[in-house]
C-alpha cells in the first residue's frame, strides 16, 4: 500500500540514510588512500594497505583464529540449537516455560559480564584452554539466534507431515533429516549466517579471553588502532564489509531479501 | 439521509492486469444490492473503488448525484463493515463505536448517548467497556456493524461480513443485518460469495464474473430465469442442452438436440422460443422414469446417489452426460435404461449468446 | 519422533547455557558478597566512590539520550519505509541491514575518521571557514552518543518496520472509512498500536548502550569512561576482580530489571496479544 507521505518526512529519511551509509563509504575511501595516515577523500589510489594486512603476522593469525572460532561456534550452536528449538516447538507442553527464557539469557546477560565470568570462573578457575573457552563463549553468544530463527521457521511447520512420514514407515531419525530439515532449510541458512556474522564481529566476550598468543580479528583491530593511525584498519574493515556483502548475496539468492526484514 | 449510488463505466487495473471492465451499477435509495461471485470476480475491487481505497482507471462513482471519484476515503462518508471486522484492538467497544463520531466532532454527552443507543440496538450495551480481543466472533461483528451504522452514513457497504462466523450464527446475523438496514432505510452494497446469503438478504443481486456483471436482477428472477449459461450454471442448472427448433405447431414446438433427441415444448410455459436455444434444467427438472412410452431423452443410467428427497442419477445420453432425479418410491437400477422427461416448471430457455 | 522426549533434545543446549553462562555469571555475582570487608563492602565501595557514581550516571545519561534519538529517528524512518513501494522498500531495508551486519569495531572506526582532529568533519568546517582551528570532537560524550546512535538506529528501524507492517491495513482503512484524516489515523490508530513494539526496540537500544564496550573505548577513551570500559579497566588493567565483579553485578541487575519491567509494560499495552 503506497500512500502519500509528507515531503518533509521523505527528506528526513534521505538524511538518515546518508547518515547510515556515508560513514561506511568514508571507510572504503580511506582504505584506498596512498598515504601513510588515514584521510578522506583518499589521496592517490592504492591497494597497498590491503597487501599490508597480510604482511602483519598478527592480522594473518587473528583472521584465521576468528574464522575457526566462527565456524566451530556456529556449528556447535546449530548442533545444539536445532534440537532445542524442535523440542521447544514440538513438546511445548512437556517442557517447563522457563526453558525458552533460558535460551534467551545469552542476549539478556550483558556480553561483557559473560566474557569476564568465563575468564574468571572457567578459564582461570579450571585452567581450560583459552581457544576452547572462546569457542564455547561464542557458541553461547549465537545460540539465541539459532533457537529463535529455527523456532520461527518451525512455527509454520505442520508437524502432521512428520507423522505422515512416520506412518508411511520412515524411522524417526531419517524423518528428521528427510522431512523436517528440508522444510526448515531457509531457517538453518539464516541461523548459520546470523550466527557466523555475530561471532566474527564479537568484541565484548573476546576482549576478556584474548591475550598473548591468542586473539581475534576485532580485538586485533582495536589494538592496532591504539598504536597506528594508518589505513590498515580501514582495509580490514573493507574486507569485513565485503564478507557482509557476500553473506547478503547468499541470503538474497537463497531466501530473498525480504527475509532480512523479518 | 440515504442516497443512491451510481457507478458509471468503471474500469480498474491492478498493475497491468485489468480487474474490472466497463462496469456500471445503479443502487437505488434504500436498496440493498449484493455483488455475488467467486473470488477474483471483481466484487471486492468494486467495493474498494467505491470506498476510495483504489482508484479507477476510468469511469465515475457518484453518491446522491455528487461525484466521489477523486475524493480521499476519509471524506466519502461511507459506512464499511469488514470481513475480519477490523476493530481497533486498543479501543474499547464503546470507543470503537464512537470513533467515527469523534472524527465528526461529536463529543461529550451526545457522543456517549448515540454510542449507547447504538450498542443497545445491537444488543451489546453490557459489553461497552470490553476490548475487542475479549469478544466472540458474533459480538465483534455486531460492534463492526454498530460502528458503521452510528455515523448514519448515506451508504453502507459490507465486505463478506459473515464469512468468519459459523453456519448457525451466519443465518441469524444476516437476518439482523437486513432488519437494521431496512429500519434505517440505508442504501447498501453487500459483497459475498455465498449464494444463499445474497439471495436471502438482497433486493437485487449482481452476479459477477471476470470483472463484469453477468446479470443484475431480483433473486427470484435470477433463480428462475437466468439470462445466460454462466448465471444458469451458477444458480444450479446442471443440465444445459443446446437445441434447434425443427417444427412449430401453434402453442407447441418440437426441438432437436444432438444425437437426434426430440422434445416437444409448450410456448405457454416458456414464452417465445428462438429457433436455436439452450434448454436449461436443474436435476429436479429432468425426471428419470422407467416408462419407455413417455416422451423424453433416452438415457443409460450410471451412478445412483441418495439425496434424501429423491434419488439422483448420472446419465449417459445421445445429447451428452446429464443429471436427473427420480422418485424415492421407485428406485431405478444402475446400468438400466430410462427416459428423462423435462419438468417445465424447473426448466428455462436460454437465448443464444452473442460471443463475448 | 516419539522415541526422543523433549528433554533429551533440549538438554545439550540447556547444559551449555547452565555450565558456561548461568554458573559462571552467578559465581561472579556471589563472590561480591563474600569479601573480607563484609557482605556489602564492594557495593559500598562502588557507590561510595564519586568517580564510579559519575561513570554510572554518565552511562545512564548517554544510554537514555541515545535511546531517545534512536526512537525518534527510527520511528520516522520506519514509517516512511513501511509506506514505500515494494522496490524502494527492499533497497531501504538492505541499506539498514548492511550496517547492522557490519561489526561494531568497523562502525565505530568510521567515526574515528570523521571526528578526529585531522578528520573529515574538521577539514570540511575549516575549509568552509566556519572554524578557525580544529575542534576537539573525539573523546567527548557527544562523539560517543553520535557513534552509538549510528550503531543502534538500524536496529530500531528494522524493529519498527516489522511493527508497522504488522498493523493490519484493514484497521487503517476502517479508520479512513469512519472519516479519520490521515493525521488522526496516525495519532489514534497507528501510534497506539506501535507503542508496544517501540518499547521493545527502546529496551534493546538502552541495554545495548548501557553495556557497550567498543564504542566508548574508541570514541570516549579515558575521558568518557562508561560502565563497560570501567569494568574492563578494573578487570584487565588494575586486576581488581572484586571491583570488576561488582560492576558486572550492577550491570546485570540494571539490564534485567529494565528488560523485565519494560516487557511487562509492553505486554500490558499490547491489545493484539489479548
Amino acid at each position: 500500500m503506497t500512500q502519500k507521505i509528507h515531503p518533509a518526512l521523505i527528506g528526513f529519511t534521505v538524511v538518515v540514510f546518508f547518515f547510515l551509509v556515508g560513514p561506511l563509504i568514508i571507510v572504503v575511501g580511506s582504505a584506498l588512500s596512498d598515504t601513510t595516515y588515514l584521510t578522506f577523500p583518499p589521496q592517490g589510489l592504492s591497494l597497498r594497505w590491503f597487501a599490508n594486512i597480510f604482511e602483519i603476522s598478527a592480522f594473518r593469525r587473528t583472521i584465521l583464529t576468528s574464522l575457526q572460532i566462527a565456524f566451530l561456534s556456529t556449528f556447535i550452536a546449530l548442533l545444539l540449537g536445532i534440537p532445542a528449538a524442535y523440542a521447544l516447538n514440538r513438546y511445548r507442553i512437556q517442557l517447563p516455560g522457563w526453558l525458552a527464557t533460558l535460551f534467551v539469557l545469552p542476549v539478556l546477560v550483558p556480553e561483557l559480564v559473560l566474557g569476564f565470568s568465563l575468564l574468571k570462573n572457567v578459564a582461570v578457575q579450571f585452567n581450560t584452554p583459552i581457544f576452547l573457552t572462546l569457542v564455547f563463549g561464542h557458541s553461547l553468544l549465537v545460540l539465541p539466534y539459532v533457537v529463535r530463527v529455527i523456532s520461527a521457521s518451525l512455527a509454520s511447520f505442520d508437524f502432521s507431515i512428520e507423522e505422515a512420514a512416520i506412518s508411511l514407515g520412515s524411522p524417526p531419525l531419517r524423518t528428521f533429516f528427510t522431512i523436517l530439515l528440508p522444510n526448515v532449510r531457509s531457517g538453518v541458512i539464516a541461523a548459520f549466517i546470523l550466527a557466523f556474522i555475530t561471532s566474527i564481529n564479537d568484541v565484548s566476550i573476546s576482549i576478556f579471553l584474548t591475550g598473548p598468543g591468542i586473539s581475534t580479528l576485532p580485538i586485533q583491530l582495536l589494538a592496532h588502532m591504539e598504536q597506528f593511525f594508518d589505513p590498515t584498519v580501514a582495509s580490514v574493515s573493507v574486507l569485513l564489509m565485503a564478507l557482509t556483502v557476500g553473506v547478503m548475496a547468499i541470503v538474497e539468492r537463497t531466501l530473498g531479501l525480504t527475509f532480512l526484514a523479518k | 439521509m440515504t442516497k443512491a449510488l451510481s457507478i458509471q463505466s468503471i474500469t480498474a487495473h491492478y498493475g497491468t492486469t485489468k480487474v474490472l471492465e466497463d462496469l456500471s451499477l445503479e443502487v437505488g435509495e434504500g436498496e440493498l444490492v449484493s455483488l455475488l461471485g467467486a473470488s477474483g470476480c471483481g466484487k471486492t475491487t468494486t467495493l474498494r473503488l467505491v470506498a476510495g481505497f483504489l482508484q479507477p482507471t476510468s469511469g465515475r462513482i457518484a453518491l446522491g448525484g455528487i461525484d466521489l471519484t477523486r475524493l480521499p476515503p476519509y471524506k466519502r462518508d461511507i459506512g464499511l463493515v469488514f470481513q475480519n471486522y477490523a476493530l481497533f484492538p486498543h479501543l474499547s467497544v464503546a470507543d470503537n463505536v464512537g470513533f467515527g463520531l469523534k472524527q465528526r466532532g461529536v463529543a461529550g454527552a451526545e457522543k456517549s448517548q448515540r454510542v449507547q443507543a447504538m450498542l443497545e440496538r445491537v444488543g451489546l450495551a453490557h459489553l461497552a467497556t470490553r476490548l475487542p480481543g475479549e469478544l466472540s466472533g458474533g459480538q465483534k461483528q455486531r460492534v463492526a456493524l454498530a460502528r458503521a451504522l452510528v455515523i448514519e452514513p448515506p451508504l453502507l457497504m459490507f465486505d463478506e461480513p459473515l464469512s468468519n462466523l459459523d453456519a448457525k450464527l451466519r443465518v441469524d446475523m444476516r437476518v439482523e443485518i437486513r432488519q437494521l438496514q431496512r429500519a434505517n432505510g440505508t442504501t447498501s452494497v453487500y459483497v459475498t460469495h455465498d449464494q444463499e446469503e445474497a439471495f436471502s438478504i438482497s433486493d437485487r443481486v449482481a452476479i459477477m464474473h471476470a470483472g463484469r456483471i453477468m446479470q443484475l436482477d431480483t433473486p427470484e428472477t435470477l433463480y428462475q430465469r437466468p439470462a445466460n449459461a454462466f448465471v444458469a450454471r451458477f444458480v444450479g442448472f446442471e443440465n444445459l442442452i443446446p437445441m434447434r427448433v425443427v417444427e412449430r405447431d401453434g402453442a407447441k414446438i418440437t426441438a432437436e438436440a444432438a444425437g437426434g433427441v426430440r422434445l416437444t415444448l409448450g410456448l405457454e410455459q416458456f414464452g417465445a422460443i428462438p429457433d436455436s436455444f439452450t434448454l436449461a434444467c436443474r436435476a429436479d427438472g429432468l425426471a428419470a422414469t422407467a416408462d419407455a412410452a413417455r416422451e423424453g431423452i433416452p438415457a443409460n443410467l450410471g451412478l445412483r446417489t441418495y439425496l434424501g428427497r429423491a434419488y439422483q442419477y448420472q446419465c449417459d445420453t445421445a445429447a451428452g452426460p446429464l443429471v436427473a432425479n427420480g422418485p424415492l418410491t421407485r428406485p431405478l437400477e444402475m446400468g438400466g435404461h430410462a427416459k428423462l422427461v423435462p419438468v417445465p416448471e424447473q426448466c428455462t430457455i436460454l437465448a443464444p449468446e452473442v460471443a463475448a | 519422533m516419539k522415541r526422543f522426549s523433549g528433554w533429551t533434545l533440549a538438554s545439550p543446549a540447556t547444559l551449555l547455557v547452565v555450565v558456561f553462562l548461568v554458573l559462571p555469571v552467578v559465581a561472579t555475582i556471589i563472590t561480591t558478597f563474600g569479601t573480607a570487608g563484609g557482605p556489602l563492602a564492594p557495593y559500598l565501595g562502588f557507590f561510595g566512590s564519586g568517580f564510579r557514581r559519575t561513570v554510572l550516571w554518565r552511562t545512564v545519561q548517554v544510554s537514555f539520550i541515545v535511546t531517545a534519538i534512536a526512537v525518534i529517528i527510527g520511528f520516522i524512518t520506519a514509517f516512511v519505509i513501511s509506506r514505500s513501494p515494494g522496490w524502494l522498500k527492499s533497497i531501504l531495508i538492505i541499506a539498514a541491514v548492511f550496517p547492522l551486519l557490519t561489526g561494531v569495531v568497523v562502525r565505530s572506526f568510521a567515526w574515528l575518521i570523521i571526528l578526529g582532529k585531522n578528520g573529515i568533519l574538521n577539514s570540511v568546517l575549516l575549509s568552509a571557514g566556519l572554524i578557525g582551528e580544529p575542534l576537539t570532537m573525539l573523546y567527548t560524550q557527544g562523539a560517543v552518543i553520535v557513534a552509538m546512535v549510528y550503531l543502534f538506529v538500524p536496529l530500531m528501524i528494522l524493529t519498527l518496520v516489522g511493527v508497522l507492517e504488522g498493523i493490519p491495513q484493514d484497521l487503517i482503512q476502517a479508520s479512513a472509512s469512519l472519516g479519520a484524516k490521515p493525521s488522526a489515523t496516525f495519532t489514534q490508530v497507528i501510534l497506539p498500536l506501535a507503542v508496544p513494539g517501540l518499547i521493545v526496540g527502546a529496551v534493546l537500544v538502552f541495554t545495548g548502550s548501557f553495556t557497550s564496550y567498543a564504542t566508548p573505548q574508541l570514541l570516549g577513551g579515558e575521558q568518557v569512561m562508561m560502565m563497560g570500559t570501567l569494568m574492563y579497566q578494573q578487570a584487565m588493567v588494575t586486576f581488581d576482580w572484586v571491583a570488576a565483579s561488582t560492576i558486572a553485578a550492577v550491570m546485570v541487575v540494571i539490564t534485567i530489571a529494565i528488560v523485565l519491567a519494560m516487557t511487562r509494560i509492553a505486554r500490558r499495552l499490547n491489545p493484539m496479544a489479548v
